[in-house]
């Protein structure tokens, strides 16, 4: 064995005993335990907080949208008068709702890098 | 008889079984925790990346292509969770120096005697050298899961560990002068 495998092997010693109190069954066992835990109740504080901040934003927006979308000129003849249905102050707020949720949505499950 | 690592890896990747899951963390958390411990110097804040190094590789599980072990794979992820942590702590180290209250970023050992002495050697290593020391020594990866782990060079991983080693024995022979 050269000077450099039997410095090898203290340095490799002396990490297995700075990590031996972690191989411990009874700490393995709670740190598993802990990280299972999580496993089966991912972020719910998370999607709590978003779907809340989601609900109550969309909720405040609603209320303000109709008023925006009362100002649209809604063509009476041509091509777009045909879709004017589509173009009321409340078919457009709901639009504007359900692309709100769906961002919420989309949002919920990602995790935060 | 007790499932391989391969067997409960399969089980997991196939049924997102979290009880073969479980099994894979309490076999492989003291190599993950020993290394991030050594890497952050804090504890708490190892404890704490390694809990998302594992739920991070229970959701990207897929992604695990067996061509290393799974104990690398997981010591790759623990990287990756401790660089994004560096960085974050690094923001606001500038922002708290702004207001010229420096903050410690790393706490008193709790063990006393040989981890006090290598966690004091290893904090003589630059950044990089304890890392690529840490995997290699620590987690037992050869060089180039190190190289994989990291994405450096296998050349740079390689005089990464030499320079650390250098650096550590020189240390520990110092100590021991000192100590005589």
């Amino acid at each position: 064995m050269t000077m450099n495998d039997a410095f090898d092997q203290r340095l490799r010693d002396a990490f297995a005993e700075a990590a031996e109190p972690l191989n411990d069954q009874a700490e393995a066992d709670a740190f598993a335990a802990k990280v299972v835990a999580r496993l089966s109740h991912p972020d719910r504080k998370r999607a709590l907080m978003l779907g809340g901040a989601g609900s109550v934003g969309s909720a405040i927006a609603g209320t303000q949208l109709e008023g925006v979308f009362d100002r649209v000129q809604i063509p009476a003849d041509g091509v777009m008068a045909n879709i004017a249905f589509l173009m009321s102050p409340e078919t457009m707020a709901a639009l504007a709702m359900a692309v709100a949720l769906g961002m919420v949505a989309l949002i919920l499950p990602r995790r935060i890098a | 008889m007790k499932a391989s690592d391969e067997e409960l890896t399969a089980l997991v990747m196939a049924t997102k079984n979290a009880a073969a899951f479980g099994e894979l963390v309490r076999r492989h958390q003291g190599v993950v925790r020993g290394m991030l411990q050594r890497m952050c110097r804090n504890h708490a804040l190892a404890d704490d990346l390694a809990q998302d190094t594992f739920i991070r590789a229970f959701e990207k599980i897929g992604s695990y292509l067996g061509t290393g072990s799974i104990k690398s794979w997981f010591c790759s992820i623990a990287y990756t969770e401790f660089l994004k942590s560096a960085r974050k702590r690094k923001s606001t180290d500038r922002a708290m120096e702004r207001f010229g209250s420096g903050m410690e970023d790393t706490e008193a050992p709790r063990d006393m005697g040989n981890v006090v002495d290598l966690d004091r050697a290893l904090a003589t290593l630059k950044d990089e050298e304890r890392v690529a020391v840490v995997m290699c020594y620590s987690c037992g990866m050869s060089h180039s899961e190190a190289a994989e782990a990291t994405g450096m060079p296998l050349g740079t991983i390689k005089s990464h560990v030499n320079r650390g080693r250098a650096k550590l024995q020189a240390y520990f022979a110092e100590s021991e002068v000192m100590a005589s």
